[in-house]
């Protein structure tokens, strides 16, 4: 019983940053109808930009955080506006091999800049996890998850209750008519692939004190994003946190009570059966 | 005038370089244009000719790739068998992820096609019985062999590179064919819109599936000639993300669609890996991105593409 | 005889029914109107008959055979052709290879179904632009691209899907005469339209849905007076 509650409490704790990632690609997704390649390598980003404040100015990264995410968030506005913007009107397969190219990039300037060895943060305070309940909960994971909640908490009062998340809204259910009601199209794709970016680098932020950083880690996690992100419904924040949460619980427990080797597996699994019966994502919330 | 010209100088230029060179290095590099010019043609069947663009494409070159070395390794059968079968079981495996990931279209069968490989490279880690997972297989050995009269040195690039032009030839000359047939206008068609294809009466599905299979038998024979040429493979070398992704950058990068494209991206991409390598150890992956996105930018048609735009007869195919 | 039998054809999207109850029968050479006020479901209907969209209940039996299950294709090759509503030309591909690729169904060798393809592409008057990519042509070259690409599969069965939305008055004339002599060279149509001048004009009979339920079957100028039919598109208050 402890087991199962130690399991679950990791795979929540995991999720709700895969949950952060993946309403990133999500709402560039719902806007814009692209599917960014480079979503992970922007994750990857975030990390190392944690890890250097760390290695050279001793930053905590949570606190470095406050540094980094608003200049991915310029980063990512940057892509769009310079990179993106013309490569979109040539279609879907064209933007997909492009972030595709970006992602090969990134990834591989950081390989080159930073090499490939394994990085850690080894932050004094995580050393010993506090076991409330017997049930070990990491220090930064804990920061990580709570910091998670109140970003998600503030992007979704961002989209609710300001006009440019209104306008964010309106151009993700129909650009022409947004564009007819005098939303600035072009504007909100930028700041939507920004706060996509910053979304990423956030998370990637967060997670940087949990895990072993290196550059190509962005492969990775934009699979487990696709995954999510239709687990949960293209386009749906509410799905993509379900999905992100879903997920981490789904890895964790498959972990433990299937087989470590195969709980990638799962996942990826059960991702091409919702792509097949239930394009519209596992909550039907989905744009196809 | 040029096309026949231009092919039949290329073949000759490809049967003389054993001639002009001896050093081992150059042999390497030519051999590894031809081997990516294999993948890229591949490749280039469904994604560039059919429009349906897979992230998964090592899957097959996997496929071929363990099942030369296994049925040589634990069976005793030759390599040049197990090669052809790499081909084989390479287009048999199509089926059945063609069948699940064409119900897809657009982005969303290339993520299926992402899917389908990362599950097959996971399996193949972790199935050590049968692949003896992350410490992969080695060939020791290769058996003798007499080609007409003469024994084959194993141990000379040589008949390596001859198998690696004999086989490019192959996938070349079967885009060419396929290309002026039937089955290419289709698989254009459906490029341009899947809808009308239905409505001018082609069954997309069944054209799509022969696409992928043919593909991925030229894929899987790519693999076991890397087996056989490498001697060694593991599943993150033949299965992985990467290996996918390059072959889809060969192609666009060549040129989309056209039957030269491939070689065209081959050598451009393997020249630069090589430059960079000596310079730097590292970092070509860098210039196949940014190649990658300026080719989508300013060239969509690819290198061949834009160049063949600029020779006369320009709306002549091929 | 009998070429299309419609019967009970329903088709509901979640809670919205599209298509109620449909039924009729269509005679070889019949020229068959079908009208409605927007969201009436005659694209749905199309759909369903040509094989785009599962029914959620009924049968279309094609010269007896009930095609109803059978992919889009397979309903090409079985003799029905149809148009789109917003024409899907193969924009980046050639008028001549736009056709010949329906031609190659029953052509298999290319200079044979291009010459075919060349011949169609003279009876709906697009001889000169065979070269031309097809998004370089205008919207009413592009119906008759698309019509060419239809008969190029030899149908037993035209589905028109508002062949003369978009086009001037002198164009609408050229589509009647040019649907009249499809007909009258042996293929059966049913023609969804908006435009009740040329419905008048061509059209033997004519079937009306509103709200996905025919209310109305029977010669054009009967049509016309048919009470249902008015109340349908004036409104109750312009009975």
């Amino acid at each position: 019983m402890a087991t199962l509650l130690q399991t679950i409490v990791s795979g929540v704790l995991t999720g709700s940053l895969y949950a952060m990632i993946a309403v990133g690609l999500t709402i560039v997704f719902g806007v814009m109808r692209i599917i960014n390649m480079a979503h992970g390598d922007m994750v990857m980003l975030g990390m190392f930009g944690a890890y250097w404040g760390y290695a050279l100015w001793h930053l905590d990264p949570f606190v470095s955080a406050l540094l980094w995410v608003p200049l991915m968030f310029v980063f990512g506005m940057g892509v769009q506006r310079l990179l993106l913007r013309k490569i979109i009107p040539s279609g879907e397969l064209n933007t997909l091999l492009y972030t595709a190219g970006l992602s090969l990039l990134i990834a591989n300037l950081a390989l080159f800049f930073w090499t490939g060895d394994y990085r850690t943060i080894n932050l004094a305070y995580a050393l010993t996890p506090p076991r409330p309940f017997g049930i070990a909960i990491p220090v930064p994971a804990a920061i990580a998850f709570g910091i998670a909640i109140v970003v998600t908490a503030a992007l979704y009062l961002f989209l609710s209750r300001t006009d440019t998340g209104r306008a964010i809204r309106a151009t993700a259910q129909n650009a022409d008519s947004a564009a007819l009601m005098g939303v600035d199209v072009g504007r909100v794709d930028m700041i939507t692939f920004g706060l996509g970016t910053a979304l990423a680098g956030a998370a990637g932020v967060l997670l940087a004190p949990s895990l072993y950083l290196y550059p190509t880690v962005g492969e990775i996690l934009v699979v487990k994003c696709f995954v999510i992100v239709v687990l949960g419904g293209l386009g749906s924040v509410p799905g993509a946190i379900a999905g992100g949460v879903l997920l981490g619980l789904v890895e964790s427990l498959g972990a433990v009570y299937v087989s470590v080797a195969y709980k990638d597996t799962i996942g990826f699994v059960l991702f091409l059966l919702v792509l097949l019966f239930r394009p519209s994502g596992l909550f039907g919330v989905g744009r196809s | 005038m040029t096309k026949p010209i231009l092919a039949a100088a290329g073949i000759g230029i490809l049967l003389a370089v054993p001639l002009v060179t001896s050093n081992p290095f150059y042999q390497h590099l030519v051999i590894m244009v031809l081997f990516w010019t294999l993948l890229g043609a591949a490749w280039n069947l469904l994604g560039g000719f059919a429009g349906q663009v897979s992230f998964g494409h090592a899957t097959f070159l996997g496929v071929g790739a363990y099942t030369t070395m296994l049925l040589y390794l634990k069976l005793g059968w030759s390599p040049w068998l197990g090669l052809i079968l790499g081909g084989v079981i390479g287009a048999v495996v199509a089926l059945p992820i063609g069948l699940i990931c064409f119900r897809l279209r657009g982005p969303y069968f290339s993520l299926a096609t992402l899917a389908v490989a990362e599950i097959i490279r996971l399996v193949a880690l972790n199935w050590e019985s049968l692949t003896a997972g992350p410490t992969g297989l080695l060939i020791t050995h290769l058996p003798a062999l007499n080609w007409f009269g003469l024994p084959v040195n194993w141990e000379s690039k040589l008949p390596f590179y001859y198998i690696a032009v004999a086989l490019a030839l192959l996938a070349m000359g079967a885009t060419w064919f396929v290309s002026r047939s039937r089955l290419g206008a289709y698989l254009l068609a459906i490029r341009e819109d899947m809808d009308s294809a239905e409505a001018a009466g082609i069954d997309t599905t069944r054209t799509k599936v022969i696409a992928l299979a043919i593909s991925a038998f030229i894929a899987g024979l790519a693999g076991g000639f890397y087996g056989l040429y490498f001697r060694y493979i593991d599943p993150d070398a033949v299965f992985s993300i990467s290996m996918s992704v390059e072959m889809v950058f060969i192609a666009v990068v060549g040129g989309i669609a056209t039957t030269a494209g491939p070689i065209v991206g081959a050598v451009f991409l393997v020249t630069i890996a090589e430059l960079f390598r000596e310079r730097f150890q590292v970092g070509h992956l860098i210039f196949y991105g940014l190649l990658m996105m300026i080719v989508i930018r300013y060239m969509p048609e690819g290198i061949w593409g834009r160049v063949r735009s600029w020779l006369p007869g320009a709306n002549a195919r091929s | 005889m009998t070429l299309l039998r419609v019967a009970h054809l329903t088709k509901d999207f979640g809670g919205l029914r599209a298509v109620s109850d449909l039924s009729f029968d269509l005679a070889e050479g019949e020229l068959l109107g079908l009208i409605g006020p927007n969201g009436a479901g005659k694209t749905t209907a199309f759909n369903l008959m040509a094989g785009s969209i599962a029914p959620s209940a009924g049968t279309v039996e094609l010269s007896g055979e009930n095609i109803v299950g059978l992919r889009p294709h397979a309903v090409v090759r079985r003799g029905i052709a149809r148009t789109f509503q917003i024409v899907k030309p193969f924009r980046k591909l050639a008028v001549l290879e736009n056709v010949a690729l329906a031609a190659f169904l029953h052509e298999p060798n290319r200079a044979r179904a291009e010459a075919n393809a060349a011949r169609i592409l003279e009876t709906v008057n697009l001889n000169g632009k065979h070269g031309s990519l097809a998004s370089d042509l205008t919207l009413g070259e592009q119906k008759r691209l698309e019509i060419a690409r239809a008969l190029a599969t030899r149908p037993k069965l035209l589905f028109l899907d508002e062949p003369m939305g978009g086009l001037n008055p002198a164009e609408i004339d050229h589509a009647c005469e040019l649907v009249m002599r499809i007909r009258d060279g042996g293929v059966t149509v049913i023609l969804i339209e908006h435009h009740m001048k040329a419905i008048m004009r061509i059209a033997d009979r004519v079937i009306v849905l509103h709200h996905g339920v025919k209310i109305a079957d029977a010669a054009p100028q009967e049509i016309v007076r048919h009470p249902d039919v008015i109340k349908a598109y004036l409104g109750e208050r312009g009975v």
